[in-house]
């Protein structure tokens, strides 16, 4: 049995300009933020590598096994460049 | 504190903030967009963020920095936006009453800036081309690929593509994070064991400085084993390095060495070797132990089933003994020379995880003299009569008492007399049945040889049977009160008794003879 669940995705930089948009409202059976991303390259064309991701929920650092809660904010954090 | 802006920095305004009487240092980074990057120009560069976390990641950032740096007050203020050559991207500033602090405090910020604030920069050259930085398959790709970084290693023919492999797959205790323990380590996190753990109670010490390599002036105080790691983490982010800012107890050697491919003693104390050097024989880990005597060293490969052991390298002298006249803490050490042998530990564990070990490694004291540059190589072909690695049965006489030889050379002066004739067993080990029931309770344990049963009928009352090269389990039970070891012979017994009596391990005897009650499994049929 597989349920399904409502996220809220956001994305910024260079997987932003992948997706074409900033934000997205998804209903997935995607259990964890790996199944999440490896669903949305596939309906996305996003390109950049899981290895190179992190993942945040609800605006803090999560792994990227962590079960995912209905109604959870989820970004994938590209390689980050500050400074 | 840690503020996002999208509008220009006023540099003097920030630095104002930070002004309080009792600082004498105020430390200041300010990163600018500069021109080029990894050789091509730039001429703008975009900083976008995630707003919400950055502000919390941010904020989480400056005041790590400031309780581990305590007394520094911490202001940083990050761009966004599109930012033209030149313009101020970051700005960080801590004042503190010390400069040593604050510039610790500063430098950290702007890394952990670098490592985890979700914000992105998207460069812009010269003709509308642009890209985002760090997200370009070059550049992750190949900054630490590890085919780049073990280039010069897999090009040696004996290591190829498979000994890197093998280098990968191995997991190594390292045992002692001084003299010995850093260049061992840095050799093994640099030639890519895949997983390597470091076990070590000590903080670091000034009179560390002289030889611990890993070690910095700013680490005084600080977990050996937890500032070492991060070291090694910095050196080879490809390897898992784990620390384990503890003694090696008998209750927790087990779980250390279980599952290891090797493990480095790189200890002081005879204690801890003799605990480290009877669980890996156990658990069947070979075992790299070195030692060090001011401009001396030695160095021993114990391989599981090989004759040869510590005990008999060292006649069963008691550890304490052994302490008393090699103990390391605070005495002179030559810092090339216990160097030099954690180098030669790392390349003895290289070699074993390669499968380029010679069997003479496994079986030969090397001794080094960097005074004299002489080495020497001394058989250690083993006592036939050790409890541990050798065969009673073979022997012509049962373990006589402390007036042996040792096998292995001394490390003390030519031509002084040696220092480790002491008689230490002064206590009767052996005891007839009939002493042994003058010493009260005491617990039976009956070690058993592959193939042997103890018999309940006919067996001491609440004897306990354990396999007879279990000697963990034997330790574990010797510590819980007076013990009585018994064996099919009576040969291993003693031998067994006065090897744990030497080490300290308390009440623990013999009994004389054989015991009947254990058979083999053709006499009890």
């Amino acid at each position: 049995m597989t349920a399904s669940r409502q996220l809220h995705i956001k994305f910024f930089a260079a997987l932003r300009e992948q997706a074409g948009v900033s934000a997205l409202d998804v209903t997935t059976s995607a259990r964890t933020p790996a199944e999440l991303y490896a669903e949305l390259t596939a309906t996305r064309g996003l390109t950049l590598p899981a290895s190179l991701l992190r993942v945040a929920i609800n605006d803090r650092y999560a792994a990227m096994d962590t079960a995912l809660q209905p109604g959870d904010r989820v970004v994938f954090i590209p390689p980050v460049a500050g400074g | 504190m840690f503020e996002l802006t999208d509008q220009p920095v006023d540099s003097a305004a920030l630095r104002a903030r930070l002004e309080r009487p009792d600082a004498g240092a105020c430390v200041v980074f300010e990163g600018w967009v500069r021109n080029h990057h990894a050789g091509q120009p730039v001429t703008k560069l975009e900083y976008e963020a995630f707003d919400e976390m950055a502000r919390l990641e941010g904020e989480a950032i400056t005041s790590e920095a400031e309780q581990e740096h305590p007394g520094c007050t911490v202001l940083c203020v990050h761009r966004t936006g599109s930012l033209p050559v030149g313009e101020l991207a970051v700005w960080i500033g801590v004042a503190s009453a010390h400069r040593h602090a604050a510039f610790l405090a500063c430098r950290q910020v702007i890394e952990e800036i670098k490592r985890r604030l979700p914000v992105w920069k998207k460069e812009h050259h010269p003709g509308g081309a642009a890209e985002w930085v760090n997200c370009t398959t070059e550049v992750t790709a190949g900054r630490l690929a590890p085919e780049n970084y073990y280039a010069r290693q897999v090009s040696l023919p004996e290591v190829g593509a498979a000994g890197q492999q093998k280098l990968t797959a191995a997991s190594v205790l390292v045992v002692g994070v001084g003299g010995l323990g850093c260049p061992a380590a840095l050799y093994l996190a640099t030639a890519g064991v895949g997983r390597l753990t470091l076990a070590d109670a000590g903080k670091v010490e000034v009179s560390n400085l002289h030889r611990q390599i890993l070690f910095t002036a700013d680490d005084v105080g600080a977990a050996k084993a937890t500032a070492a790691a991060a070291r090694l983490r910095a050196q080879n982010p490809l390897v898992k390095i784990e620390a384990h800012a503890t003694d090696v107890t008998p209750a927790n050697v087990r779980a250390l060495v279980a599952g290891r491919t090797a493990v480095l003693d790189c200890t002081d104390n005879f204690a801890t070797r003799f605990l480290l050097h009877d669980a890996c024989r156990f658990a069947g880990v070979p075992l790299v132990s070195a030692a060090i005597y001011r401009f001396e060293g030695e160095l021993n490969v114990f391989l599981p089933n090989a004759a040869g052991c510590l005990h008999c390298l060292w006649a069963w002298r008691a550890a304490g003994e052994l302490e008393t006249v090699a103990n390391c803490a605070g005495a002179p050490v030559f810092g090339p020379a216990v160097g030099l042998l954690g180098v030669l530990q790392a390349a003895e564990t290289l070699k074993l995880i390669l499968g380029l070990a010679t069997p003479g490694d496994g079986q030969t004291t090397r001794l080094v003299n960097l005074l004299d540059f002489s080495t020497q190589g001394i058989a250690r072909s083993g006592d036939p009569a050790c409890p541990v690695c050798g065969n009673p049965l073979a022997a012509p006489a049962p373990v006589a008492g402390p007036a042996r030889s040792r096998a292995a050379g001394s490390l003390s002066p030519k031509g002084s007399p040696d220092p480790f004739s002491l008689n230490t067993l002064k206590d009767p080990v052996v005891l007839e049945a009939g002493e042994l029931a003058t010493l009260g309770p005491v617990q039976t344990i009956a070690l058993l040889e592959v193939g042997e049963t103890l018999d309940a009928a006919t067996a001491p009352p609440g004897a306990v049977a354990v396999p007879m090269h279990d000697l963990l389990r034997v330790r574990e039970l010797v510590a819980q009160g007076p013990t009585v070891l018994v064996c099919r012979h009576g040969l291993r017994s003693a031998a067994l008794a006065r090897l744990f009596r030497a080490e300290g391990l308390g009440k623990i005897y013999a009994l004389a003879g054989a015991l009947p009650a254990i058979r083999t499994h053709t006499t009890a049929n």
